[in-house]
């Protein structure tokens, strides 16, 4: 079947050349199921019907039910938000490859609301990875290798920039405000020491960078990643590692200009794959859009098999 | 039911119908346990039939009790079961029946219900298990004590599931438990027991209704049976009601809100596990001699009358004016069927009804509304009519809007009440007493901050001396800061917008509020709501239709469910969410029949059906591999993580949880492909059962069921002879494996000995049998006697009383109770004997033990003439209540005419001390209390020519009040004589 066209074209040109499968696969949708979803998983049904030769149109069979049983994992995985051993999960995104689902509900699934470990996606990561199209598999299941920040590791980290946010805030007071003249590394430094804290500053010259949007032709100049305790501040861009580190400074402190500050796990690129990092946000429930990350802190195990 | 603050609103409103049950406690003589004769009259006055225990509501705190430490291994689970029937046996002493029943296979209905209640439970336990070990270790390795992991293997109450071994194991539990006491226990001699276990489909209570309803059908039933059933669940109510039995009563556990519970690590209360130091315990009392007399620390039973439900009820649904006569029975069942749209076990409830909210006065206001206007009722024995419905559901949609929008407007209230309270709470709170604070307050070994030596002894000194102090004034300042700030956002809050007091509520140090898409409050809930519930567009009628029709055959079943019992073990709601009162349209067509013949999934299919991969360990092996295998055809009903709706809840267990639902073709199908795997023993297992009926040898039906035995088998089954057992009918077959007397009765539990002499017999019972299309009619039966009135005459006043007959407020089942009584002489003994630095209150609150009744004659002194008022007593009882006791003083107690009421009194402060109904009755002293410094107000109504009886009284503004609370169409208390329920 042809990609790059709406999945509903496809399959409404395809019942119209196998007519006599129209009822049959009508026979197969359930009751609760809303338009979108049953043309979605119609779709799923279809495409891999070929895969289970023993179905025959009008009987039931234990291949049919397979299918069924997988169409409804599926369904429920992009729908409901339901999550299924690694093996389904594998299985039903190779399956799925190519369905289009535009706009599926965002859901949080238990073990999130628990602030269990796995896939945990603060608020605003969640919304990262908001399935669009048939993203939806490659960026909700998937990420099999265990790696990233523990997920108790925002609360641990939360009380020191607590006290950061204050100290940034006092000597944001007493440097004048936010100004032209400022020094915003120095100041974010100053701040972190008077913590008994370092900024660790990574640079990476720009050309060296992947993920970058093509449109962009500069290839000159220096990228700086600031992190404190292994919680990501901001990026910056600039000529040379200076001005690249003073651009990052500034946009941490913007962070700092919020009502607090929040350590967060959020999804965001790293070397050509999402990964989760903790990152340091304001109260303003916007989507960030991370730039992707220079450096990781938290490849203590080897590295997993990304999907790219 | 769902509904766990439909008894809570029940019992606010309609408080007389709570009675506190008198419990007569074993005693022990040289340390050997007197058991009690339950053969005595029953200690509460009245005396029943009937007992039906749902087993469920008993199994579940036995095998993992919340407020103390769960037993050790199945055995003492069990011996726990027994125990608590033989509690309840000994309150209700049932005369003729006791029917227990476990639920068995539930229909389709409920398994959206039990699914995911278990697929919670398995995950729920996993966390506690793992946190536990967690916290234990961060606790350890800061130095902290905490006692040793007993090691005892989770018990996982899944279990509990109708199929499982320990289900099996517990019927055979209970038989053996059945056997024993009908052969060793007086009380038991003549009583018939019914037992209904898990292999029975059918939920409890309902298999319990089934049987009510099926011997209220049959001819030889006694109408004037009294029925009590045992149960927490608010449903019990409806379906009490639901019978139309005049003489019902529920017996539950007094739910006391906010007990401490132990902390799960250390055992010790007043933290949660996440709190806990793993410091050691503190002392209770000098000597620690108070460490296990938690206040109240085993529960209590409460009664709750049917019948003064059904006179409240009477008055409020009563409607004058009507073109025709009107009838209380069936305008109760049409009370039944609204309460259902607020909440029950099968359908997601409507989202602008939440019973906290008065959903239920506002049914009702609109269902007499109804009435008027179309001439009938809503339902009758069980059969809806549509067209009324959608006349209640659109008058319910035209209010939708507001509801919401003030529904909202509350929350917010009750949010900043709260975070209010916290933070006064938060400075209040210590550690324990032993723990020095302030430069002596314990410190974590390499911790950071390490206390600065002393620089000023004495300013130091001075410090912790004021430190008390000052807690206090803080705490006043607080509450006068809190107070003063509500005053001024109540004065401005009008000019501000919703949001900008919630981005108040966000700045709070507080966890942040889960984010609510639908926003029911603004301007295009429904879209969003149709949108996010159910990812559908608003304009997508088809579908809404569609959730319309399934709700509206959800209520027709559930109703159905409750009068005649299961309509279709197949119908199901296949939705997670319910529709808005306003989509209710056209509603009348949508409903016809449901499917003929349907049955029940057998027990091992239903787990296949409930149960999360997690607890397959339940299941046979290849069965099990269908629940994780990536090849199984009906792997996608078990997934290992699920989306949680929290829909607008705080906590995800009262989130709505995103289950996929079974498709019970396929589950049959695939089931199909390993039943051969089954081994007989788990044939057994699946295969439907039946209940078991036991009596003992004294009992007439004894010889006729011995004889059945003898004459052998017989497949069609006999009739039971109705004159033999009090008119109960029903079918009897042979047991396969019975128990019969002189058989001795192996104990399945090594603790407990076997029955060498057993006189019991047991032989299979079958209800009643009734054509398909019989009706069961909801009607009170010819020849049944109404018990005596309760509530005060809506027309009876104070004035007017003498020729009105005489009408006196009731605590117990009884109207004529006798008082105990204290005579003078015990009265000196009493003031001699305790002094003044015993603090008084505690070991006299408690109730005196039932025997001791009739004792005392004290006359009281005549009374001034012309004045029928005495002053209410300030009373040793309600300080009790309110905490801190104050020292016992005798002249209080002692009768004195008070100036204020101007009567001459009796000794009533005592006899209302000694009076045995516990909470009940302080909840009316309080309101004697507070009606005696309001004056005259608060006096007790003495009736002439009644003086020598000792008989009930209480005040009787008291008694008006505790009727109507809060109903609309009375006037409302002072609020500070309202008695709160919790």
């Amino acid at each position: 079947m042809a990609e790059g066209r709406s999945g509903d074209d496809i399959v409404s040109e395809y019942l119209d050349q196998n007519p006599h499968l129209v009822q049959w696969v009508e026979s197969l949708r359930g009751v609760q199921e809303t338009n979108k979803q049953w043309h979605a998983r119609r779709e799923f049904i279809l495409r891999n019907m070929e895969k289970f030769p023993t179905i025959q149109q009008g009987f039931p069979s234990p291949g049919l039910d397979r299918l069924l049983s997988l169409s409804m994992c599926w369904a429920n995985h992009i729908f409901l938000g339901c999550r299924y051993p690694q093996p389904v999960m594998n299985k039903i995104k190779e399956m799925g490859d190519g369905v289009v689902v535009n706009d599926a509900p965002v859901r949080k699934s238990r073990d999130e609301i628990m602030g269990k470990g796995k896939r945990t996606a603060g608020g605003d990561g969640d919304a990262c990875s908001k399935p669009t199209k048939a993203g939806p598999n490659e960026s909700r299941s998937g990420n099999p290798f265990k790696q990233g920040p523990p997920p108790q590791a925002p609360a641990k980290h939360q009380p020191f920039f607590n006290r950061l946010y204050k100290a940034v805030a006092w000597k944001l007071v007493s440097a004048g405000g936010i100004g032209p003249n400022l020094d915003h590394f120095e100041i974010l430094r100053a701040c972190t020491e008077s913590l008994k804290e370092t900024l660790s500053c990574v640079f990476v010259p720009l050309k060296d960078i992947p993920d970058l949007p093509a449109a962009r032709t500069q290839k000159e100049g220096q990228v700086c990643e600031l992190r404190c305790q292994t919680v990501y501040l901001g990026t910056g861009y600039g000529r040379d590692e200076a001005a690249a580190r003073s651009m990052a400074s500034k946009e941490a402190l913007k962070v700092f200009q919020g009502r607090k500050v929040m350590v967060k796990i959020c999804r965001r690129r790293f070397n050509g794959r999402d990964v989760e990092d903790l990152v340091l946000l304001d109260d303003q429930p916007r989507n960030p859009g991370f730039p992707p990350a220079i450096s990781y802190p938290f490849q203590t195990e080897q590295e997993g098999e990304g999907p790219s | 039911m769902g509904v766990p603050a439909f008894f809570r609103w029940l019992s606010r409103k309609y408080s007389s119908i709570v009675v506190h049950c008198v419990e007569e406690k074993s005693k022990e003589c040289n340390g050997v346990r007197i058991p009690v004769d339950t053969s005595k009259p029953n200690p509460n006055e009245v005396e029943f039939d009937n007992l039906y225990l749902d087993m469920n509501g008993i199994i579940h705190p036995c095998t993992h009790p919340e407020d103390k430490a769960a037993p050790k291994n199945e055995d003492e689970m069990m011996v726990a079961i027994f125990e608590y029937i033989d509690r309840l046996f000994n309150i209700v002493r049932p005369r003729r029946v006791l029917y227990m029943a476990i639920d068995g296979v539930a229909p389709r209905a409920k398994m959206n219900q039990q699914r995911s209640r278990r697929f919670r439970a398995s995950k729920e336990g996993v966390e506690l298990v793992e946190e536990k070990s967690r916290i234990r270790e961060e606790i350890l390795g800061k130095g902290g004590y905490l006692p040793p992991d007993e090691i005892k293997e989770r018990f996982d109450s899944n279990c509990i599931t109708p199929g499982t071994e320990f289900m099996e194991n517990l019927a055979k539990c209970l038989r053996y438990y059945v056997a024993d006491r009908l052969s060793n226990d007086p009380g038991w001699r003549n009583i018939t027991v019914i037992l209904s276990d898990a292999s029975v489909p059918g939920e409890g209570e309902h298999k319990i209704m089934d049987y009510i309803r099926r011997q209220r059908a049959q001819p030889h039933h006694d109408p004037n049976t009294h029925h009590c059933l045992c149960g927490a669940d608010a449903d019990l109510i409806m379906l009490g009601l639901a019978t139309h039995e005049p003489n019902f009563t529920i017996i539950r556990e007094e739910f006391k809100p906010n007990q401490p519970r132990p902390c799960a690590l250390c055992g010790q209360k007043g933290h949660e596990i996440k709190d806990c130091q793993g410091v050691a315990r503190e002392k209770q009392g000098e000597h620690d001699e108070f460490a296990d007399s938690m206040p109240a620390s085993e529960q209590e039973f409460i009664f709750i009358r049917l019948c003064v439900l059904r006179e409240y009820l009477e008055r409020e649904l009563t409607m004058a004016s009507l073109p025709f006569p009107f009838d209380f029975e069936r305008s109760i069942d049409d009370w039944v069927f609204m309460c259902f749209f607020v909440g029950n076990d099968f359908l997601p409830h409507l989202p602008s009804l939440e019973i906290r909210e008065g959903a239920i006065d506002r049914l009702v206001g609109i269902y007499k509304d109804v009435v008027h206007k179309t001439g009938g009722y809503i339902t009758e024995n069980g059969y809806v009519n549509l067209e009324r419905v959608e006349l209640i559901m659109q008058a319910v949609g035209v209010a939708e809007d507001n509801i919401f929008k003030k529904r909202k407007e509350d929350d917010e209230g009750f949010k900043r009440r709260n975070k209010e309270k916290k933070k006064r709470m938060k400075a209040q709170q210590r550690g324990p007493a032993y723990l020095t604070g302030g430069q002596f307050a314990p410190q974590a070994l390499g911790g950071r901050g390490r206390p600065d030596v002393v620089q000023n002894a004495r300013h130091q000194a001075f410090d912790m001396r004021m430190q008390g102090r000052d807690q206090h004034n803080r705490d006043a300042a607080q509450s006068l800061k809190a107070m003063m700030r509500n005053g001024s956002q109540a004065g401005t809050s009008d000019g501000q917008d919703g949001r900008g007091v919630k981005r108040k509520a966000e700045d709070s140090d507080s966890e942040p509020e889960p984010e609510d898409n639908v926003r029911l409050w603004e301007d295009g809930w429904k879209q969003r709501y149709y949108k996010t519930k159910f990812d559908v567009d608003a304009t997508d009628d088809d579908f809404r239709k569609k959730v319309v029709r399934s709700y509206v055959e959800g209520l027709c079943w559930v109703l159905r469910y409750y009068y005649q019992g299961c309509a279709s073990w197949k119908w199901f709601f296949p939705f997670h969410y319910a529709p808005f009162a306003s989509d209710f349209k056209d509603i009348k067509g949508m409903f016809t029949d449901f499917e003929h013949g349907t049955k029940p999934f057998k027990p091992l299919e239903q787990l296949m059906g409930v149960f999360p991969a997690a607890s397959g360990n339940f299941l046979p092996e290849t069965w099990r591999s269908l629940m994780s295998n990536p090849e199984s055809s009906i792997i996608d009903f078990y997934p290992d993580d699920f989306a949680i709706d929290l829909n607008g809840k705080k906590y995800a267990w009262q989130g709505v949880a995103l289950l996929p639902f079974v498709d019970e073709r396929r589950l049959r199908a695939a089931l199909a492909d390993v039943y051969p795997d089954l081994t007989s023993e788990e044939l057994k297992r699946n295969s439907l059962g039946s209940d078991v009926l036991f009596v003992g040898k004294s009992h007439p039906i004894c010889d006729f069921i011995q004889e059945l035995y003898r004459g052998g088998s017989n497949d069609v089954g006999t009739e039971m002879p109705a004159e033999l057992c009090h008119g109960i009918q029903g079918i009897l077959n042979l047991d396969e494996d019975p128990i019969l007397p002189e058989k001795p009765v192996q104990s399945p539990i090594p603790m407990l000995r076997d029955i060498a002499h057993n006189s019991a017999i047991g032989v299979k019972y079958k209800d009643p049998q009734f054509e398909e299309d019989f009706v069961f009619k909801a009607v009170i039966l010819p020849g049944a006697k109404h018990p005596a009135k309760v509530l005060k005459p809506g027309d009876w006043e104070r004035g007017n009383n003498r020729g009105r007959g005489n009408w006196r407020p009731q605590l117990g089942f009884n109207s004529n109770r006798q008082q105990v009584h204290l005579d003078q002489s015990a009265f000196r003994t009493l003031g001699h004997s305790i002094d003044r630095q015993q603090q008084g209150g505690g070991q006299y609150s408690n109730a005196p033990p039932p025997g001791s009744y009739h004792q005392g004659n004290y006359s009281r002194p005549p009374h001034s003439a012309g004045c029928g008022h005495v002053p209410a007593f300030p009373h040793s009882r309600q300080h009790g209540l309110l905490g801190a006791p104050p020292p016992y003083n005798p002249q209080q107690q002692y009768p004195r005419p008070q100036p204020g009421g101007g009567g001459g009194g009796g000794g009533h402060g005592w006899n209302r001390a000694m009076q045995s109904q516990g909470s009940a009755y302080q909840q009316n002293m309080q309101r004697g209390h507070a009606g005696g410094h309001s004056g005259a107000q608060g006096s007790f109504h003495q009736p002439r020519g009644h003086d020598d009886r000792r008989q009930d009284r209480r005040d009787v503004r008291g008694g008006q009040q505790q009727g109507f609370n809060s109903g609309r169409n009375y006037p409302l208390p002072p609020p500070a004589r309202r008695y709160n329920w919790s």
